[in-house]
């Protein structure tokens, strides 16, 4: 607790550093205080025990969560999270009409086989068909240089030991990212596979959005269709 | 008095604040029949005999007309001078008709004729009353005076009719003793003439003297492309000095468009925002609102009406998400107000405050207000890059927090972090990896949970602080649920707000 009495002092000193000099002191204080006070008042949830034992992931808060349940081949189940947030831009001037350019992170769902398999996945190969995948340099607000990619398009293999399988892109849409640290640390799909784990970011057409769509399932349905509770 | 000493008199328009009209009336004609008379004849019957009007005669003489008394009793003036030695080629009986006409020079500006916005020509007895309407306006638009400043633009083909008839006088009375003492006083413009005239009655009606002000009173003088036509046959005319009247004597005169205008006033001061549904600014997608209401809306709105300004404009150091709280010192806003009518006081301005912190819902809070020049524009600007932030987050995270976590976060001094353009912006953003600092951070224990805890944090601005909590799928480093985040101070340090 000693630790916590330090750090609230230090809060409270930087608190009010940029204050103006010429003012009264005791003045200021006080107003200091009071404003404090008040900060403190607000910031605190009004009832502790209201808040949820676990509060809902950043997965849950920020995407909408669609399926490819067994895409080209049994038990390849992947899953595009479409982010939630990235079809609303705040922005300065009111108005503009915006592009609802949303973008859908693409990743193994805990049912894929890959992830089922004895030790789990073992290594990721970007290096795939052409290109690989791991090189793309996307720039600029326009994305340039991004790939055009078919729901067919390989992203990536995924090894478990002997056992490769072949990930792909499950949308139509550019190319954004791949992400790279699955080179070096293909376990991370194993530990989480839904956050440090996804493959690539997927960016579609919003005209294409509604076709893909009915190609996925929701969440509620792939629970239903793999038995999850 | 001296004629001379009358004229100068007259020129600098320097005339005794008048009783009242009347007497300020007789009082110019006193004076203008002293200067009037010095005029050789020769040149005046010429002059009328162009269709140039009285006022511009009177101009090209080096001395200004009368604001007070009817343009008329000026003309039957020049005409007896005119007359002194009757002219064989332009009977007066003929020159009277110019009285009506419109000037050939100044097409009717020095003659306080015009076309309204209605397309309807409308014809002043004299400055005055042209004055007296520009200050009706500015009466019913409202306006607080405490001076003006008066702006007038006039098409450039009359300076080009100026300067024509000019050189044309230069021909033809070069070598005449009077005209080289014309050639030594000032040269008074068509601009400078209008100006001057309507100025001292408006001095008179406002009650205030003219200057730099805030209050602008702009005319503009504009022509129709039928004016712009004639006139250069009317350059030509006078270039060839020998002239007959302008054959059109009722020659098109410009349009005058009369506004009156202040310029932005600048309310500066902090905001707080307490509601995670109230956007910084307005915010509509596809004509929905998104959002119950904004803090630009919502103080702008009140300050607006206050001011009596047609528009307003929202500026504010930096910004915070509408799910985002801004609490503690709050952040620097700078509102600016387009044509205020009213000058707000201190006393005005602390009621805007009360009003705004008086409003149903207590969504955004107010301080620190205050009425401002544009030059803190300049430093808003300049701050803005310098700042750091200081955030509070309601953190969750997956273990029983430790002492050891409190020490270790707050051991934590400039951390240089590397994030990869946020998800949630990448739609819109450039792909790249940043550096950023987190100068510090401590953990507050929230009573009677040991996984839920509030993280107080100072970063470099720009910083993703959302992403820096929850990782972004790895994106960004460390890992934890933030559940809701507050700003809680904005640095500005070249602002004392
Ligand atoms: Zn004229």
């Amino acid at each position: 607790m000693g630790d916590a009495v330090r750090a609230e002092d230090d809060r409270h000193q930087s608190l009010s550093e940029d204050k103006p000099p010429h003012e009264d002191e005791n003045a200021v204080a006080a107003e200091n205080d009071e404003q404090d006070d008040e900060l403190r008042r607000l910031l605190l949830p009004d009832d502790v025990s209201s808040l949820p034992l676990s509060p809902p992931s950043v997965v849950e808060t920020n995407f909408v969560r669609y399926y490819a349940p067994d895409f080209m081949k049994p038990g390849h189940d992947q899953y595009v999270y479409r982010h939630a947030n990235g079809c609303v831009i705040s922005i300065s001037s009111s108005f503009l009409r915006l592009p609802l350019n949303c973008l859908c992170v693409i990743g193994l769902a805990p049912t894929h086989v890959a992830l089922q398999a004895e030790g789990g996945v073992t290594s990721v190969d970007f290096n795939v068909g052409k290109s690989d995948r791991s090189e793309f340099k996307v720039t600029g607000k326009r994305k340039k240089n991004a790939q055009h990619f078919q729901p067919n398009s390989i992203l990536c293999n995924a090894a478990s030991g002997e056992a490769t399988y072949t990930i792909r892109c499950c949308v139509k849409g550019s190319l954004l990212e791949v992400n790279n640290r699955l080179i070096q640390n293909a376990g991370l799909l194993n530990t989480s596979a839904d956050r440090e784990g996804y493959i690539a970011i997927v960016m579609p057409k919003p005209t294409d959005w509604p076709k893909i769509k009915e190609s996925l399932v929701t969440f509620d349905e792939y629970k239903k269709l793999r038995k999850l509770s | 008095m001296p004629s001379n000493g009358a004229g100068d008199v007259a020129a600098s328009g320097d005339i005794n604040q008048p009783e009242n009209v009347t007497s300020a009336a007789d009082e110019e004609l006193r004076l203008l029949d002293e200067v009037v008379r010095t005029f050789p004849s020769p040149p005046v019957r010429h002059l009328l005999s162009l269709g140039v009007c009285p006022q511009c005669i009177l101009r090209l003489f080096g001395k200004y007309g009368p604001s007070y008394s009817s343009l008329s009793r000026l003309l039957s003036m020049l005409l007896e001078v005119a007359g002194d030695q009757p002219s064989s080629n332009y009977p007066t009986s003929q020159c009277t008709s110019s009285g009506d006409s419109i000037c050939s020079v100044c097409c009717g500006i020095l003659q306080f004729i015009y076309m309204d916005e209605k397309q309807t020509m409308v014809r002043k007895e004299c400055a005055n009353d042209l004055a007296v309407s520009i200050y009706e306006l500015a009466k019913k638009e409202g306006y607080q005076i405490d001076g003006f400043c008066l702006e007038v633009s006039i098409p450039s083909f009359i300076v080009e009719k100026d300067n024509a008839i000019r050189l044309s006088m230069k021909e033809k009375y070069g070598s005449e003793v009077w005209f080289k003492e014309i050639l030594q006083s000032e040269t008074i413009s068509v601009k400078d003439a209008i100006k001057l005239y309507i100025t001292e009655p408006l001095e008179t009606l406002f009650g205030v003297k003219s200057g730099p002000s805030s209050f602008r009173i702009r005319l503009t003088y504009s022509s129709s492309e039928l004016l712009k036509s004639q006139n250069d046959a009317v350059i030509k005319k006078c270039a060839e000095a020998q002239s007959s009247r302008p054959s059109d004597g009722k020659a098109s005169v410009c349009f005058l468009a009369i506004q009156c205008y202040r310029t932005p006033i600048y309310v500066l001061g902090r905001y707080l925002k307490y509601s995670r549904n109230v956007s910084q600014t307005r915010w509509i997608i596809d004509d929905e609102r998104m959002g119950e209401s904004s803090v630009e809306e919502i103080t702008g709105d009140s300050v607006l009406p206050l001011c009596r300004g047609d528009n307003y404009k929202f500026h504010a150091a930096g910004r915070e998400d509408i799910d985002v709280r801004m609490l503690g010192s709050g952040r620097p806003f700078l509102l600016e107000i387009q044509n205020p009518r009213i000058l707000p006081s201190e006393l005005s301005v602390k009621e805007i405050e009360e009003k705004v912190n008086s409003l149903r819902g207590k969504l955004v809070k107010v301080k620190n207000l205050k009425v401002v020049d544009d030059q803190v524009w300049a430093l808003m600007r300049e701050g803005e890059a310098e700042k750091q932030k200081q955030y509070a987050a309601l953190v969750w995270i997956s273990h029983e927090l430790k002492d050891k976590d409190l020490q270790i976060i707050s051991s934590i001094k400039d951390m240089k972090i590397l994030q990869k353009t946020p998800v949630r912006v990448l739609h819109r953003r450039s792909p790249l990896e940043r550096e950023k600092i987190i100068h510090w951070m401590t953990i507050e224990k929230i009573t009677g949970s040991t996984q839920y805890f509030l993280l107080h944090l100072c970063t470099q601005a720009g910083t993703y602080i959302k992403e820096f909590v929850h990782g972004d799928l790895g994106r960004t480093y460390p890992r934890a649920e933030i559940l809701q985040l507050d700003v809680t101070d904005v640095k500005m340090d070249r602002m004392n707000l």
